[in-house]
């Protein structure tokens, strides 16, 4: 951790006229790990990983990415970061190959260079015999894997990943999941944003959970759900609740059922009538999610 | 602030030559059908009842008209229906700007190939009207690419300005209609201007496809040259690309970061 940071930023702002939204953010993120930006809709996932690409204006605040700020970014940072925004963009007049040798010029790369990488790259993300198909012809899987080939195409110290794996088949997001760790082992920084939280829980080594531009809370994964969640969490239907009722128990109610978050799971079943009817389970980072941001719908 | 560099700007204008090469055929077929499709409609028709006009034959002033327009709607479309497409539809500035290109090059690489483009398009109609006979002193007109050239870059540099302020594509029927249009109909494409009421003319020459065509014209025609009016045709060419471009860049920069 004496490394400089990667990312730092401190008391970040962004403003679209005058709707703030990243109200004040203060995070760092430390070479070769894997930093996960978590929120609901709307939070401004993102915004901030714009601000970081230099795709966004910071409106105030500091945000330094390699060590300088965004807004002195020089070419040589921006070739160490490749990005996999939300929306895809691939380039739908050209082929899977040519898509990722376009962006090799992009980034100035020799041509001897592009066609050294671009094989391994497809091999990377398993698009080998779609090398040659246009973009049209590739279901939304494989145009989201071409998306990560091409954020690569630059060796990049830096992989911002917004939603890189929404939509895609559970086959899909194991590969995904299987390469980027492949990355994180290279020593490369990735920052991540997901709505799935076993997503994260698996690949991040460092959460932070932002809703309406502020940051809800930061740690690792197992701090989160050790800090608000307990470690288990007991789903009991109404009406045969626990006995003890003065606020020993961390609970929610959720509607026709109870949420309860426990340590100790011996002491709790102890406390529950006879004929409770429950479900027991390890707490995950969703209940985390869940109780930090709310179970209302966003964006309404 | 970081200086423009080839490599970057190339980049981006190779992305739309390698889409180009592959619609080659089609687009070539135009670029040649349209000239014969005009020269036929003007030459032949208009031309029946036109003896000289500005001292040459009807058909040689009509195809240096069309060199110049050709370069002018080609280069006007690339940098406003394609680019607006690249940048609001495809996403493909997006794209482009999350990798080491500056903004500034993409724009350069987006008028760069419009102009070269416009210029594919204004050659054709050279060697059709040439072939038809339109063309008496061919060396002046390939004297005369540079300058369709650079106003190629000044139409494509405008265009780019319109896009920046696009919000959609109904926008651009004002551009076509307010710009594209006139420089048919006011800048002397197919009649001298001299014939306009004075005040008509002091608009055309506010267009630089006026001062294109006035440059190229006596070039292709075997006319005398006036240098000092070429340069002073080329220098507000290029007066109102720098404009143009510093305009479309400073909009499109606030458009995309604000
Ligand atoms: N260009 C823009 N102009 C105005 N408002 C914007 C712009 N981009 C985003 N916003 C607003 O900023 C807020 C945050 O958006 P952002 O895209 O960063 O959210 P997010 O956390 O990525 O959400 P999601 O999970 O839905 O992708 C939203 O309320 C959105 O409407
Ligand atoms: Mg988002």
């Amino acid at each position: 951790m004496n490394a400089p940071a990667i990312i730092a930023a401190v008391d970040l702002k962004k403003k679209y006229d005058d709707l703030e939204v990243v109200k004040g953010i203060n995070f760092s993120v430390e070479p070769a790990q894997c930093f996960g930006l978590l929120g609901p809709n709307g939070a401004g996932k993102s915004t901030t990983m714009r601000m970081i690409m230099g795709l966004s204006d910071v409106t105030e605040g500091s945000l330094e990415v390699f060590g300088v700020p965004v807004q002195k970014m020089t070419r040589n940072i921006k070739a160490k970061i490749g990005l996999v925004p939300q929306e895809t963009n691939l380039d739908p007049d050209i082929s899977v190959v040519e898509n990722l040798e376009t962006f090799g010029r992009y980034f100035a790369l020799p041509s001897a260079l592009i066609s050294e990488r671009v094989p391994k790259l497809l091999e990377f993300m398993q698009l080998t015999e779609k090398a040659r198909a246009p973009v049209m012809a590739l279901s939304g899987g494989m145009q989201r894997r071409l998306v990560i080939a091409r954020a690569l195409i630059g060796e990049p110290e830096l992989v911002v990943l917004d939603e890189p794996t929404t939509g895609l088949d559970p086959q899909a997001r194991v590969l995904i999941w299987k390469q980027l760790l492949a990355l994180k082992k290279q020593g490369r920084t990735l920052l991540l944003t997901t709505h799935y939280m076993d997503e994260a829980q698996r690949l991040c080594d460092q959460i932070i959970v932002i809703d309406e531009g502020k940051i809800l809370d930061q740690g690792t994964p197992q701090q989160l759900i050790d800090r608000h969640v307990k470690g288990h969490v007991f789903e009991v239907q109404k009406p045969d609740l626990a006995k003890s009722t003065d606020g020993k128990w961390d609970q929610e109610d959720i509607g026709d059922s109870v949420l309860y978050f426990v340590r100790s799971t011996q002491e709790f079943i102890a406390d529950l009538p006879e004929n409770a009817v429950y479900l027991h389970r390890p707490a995950n980072l969703e209940d985390v999610f869940l109780r930090l941001t709310g179970r209302t719908l966003r964006e309404n | 602030m970081q200086m423009p560099g080839t490599k970057y700007v190339l980049a981006v204008s190779g992305r739309q030559y390698s889409v180009w090469k592959k619609f080659i055929g089609s687009s070539m077929a135009s670029n040649v059908a349209n000239p014969i499709l005009f020269l036929f409609a003007f030459g032949f028709g208009l031309g029946q009842f036109i003896d000289a006009m500005d001292g040459m034959s009807y058909l040689t002033f009509v195809v240096a008209g069309m060199i110049a327009y050709s370069a002018a709607f080609s280069a006007s479309f690339e940098t406003t229906i394609g680019s607006f497409t690249r940048y609001f539809t495809m996403g493909n500035w997006d794209a482009i700007l999350s990798t080491p290109v500056t903004l500034t090059e993409l724009l350069m690489g987006e008028v760069l190939w419009a102009a070269a483009k416009a210029l594919i398009s204004s050659v054709t109609v050279l060697v059709v009207g040439w072939v038809w006979g339109g063309v008496p002193s061919l060396s002046g007109a390939l004297l005369a690419l540079p300058i369709v050239f650079l106003a190629s870059i000044c139409f494509a540099c405008v265009g780019l300005a319109a896009t920046a302020y696009a919000k959609g594509y109904e926008f651009f029927s004002y551009f076509f209609t307010f710009w594209v249009t006139p420089m048919f109909v006011f800048c002397g494409v197919f009649f001298e201007i001299s014939r306009f009421p004075e005040v008509i003319q002091y608009i055309a020459w506010a267009f630089p496809m006026t001062h294109l065509v006035a440059a190229i014209r006596p070039m292709s025609a075997g006319l005398p040259i006036d240098l000092t009016m070429l340069a002073l045709h080329s220098a507000y060419i290029l007066i109102i690309s720098v404009i143009a471009f510093v305009a479309a860049n400073r909009k499109m920069r606030q458009r995309l970061y604000d």
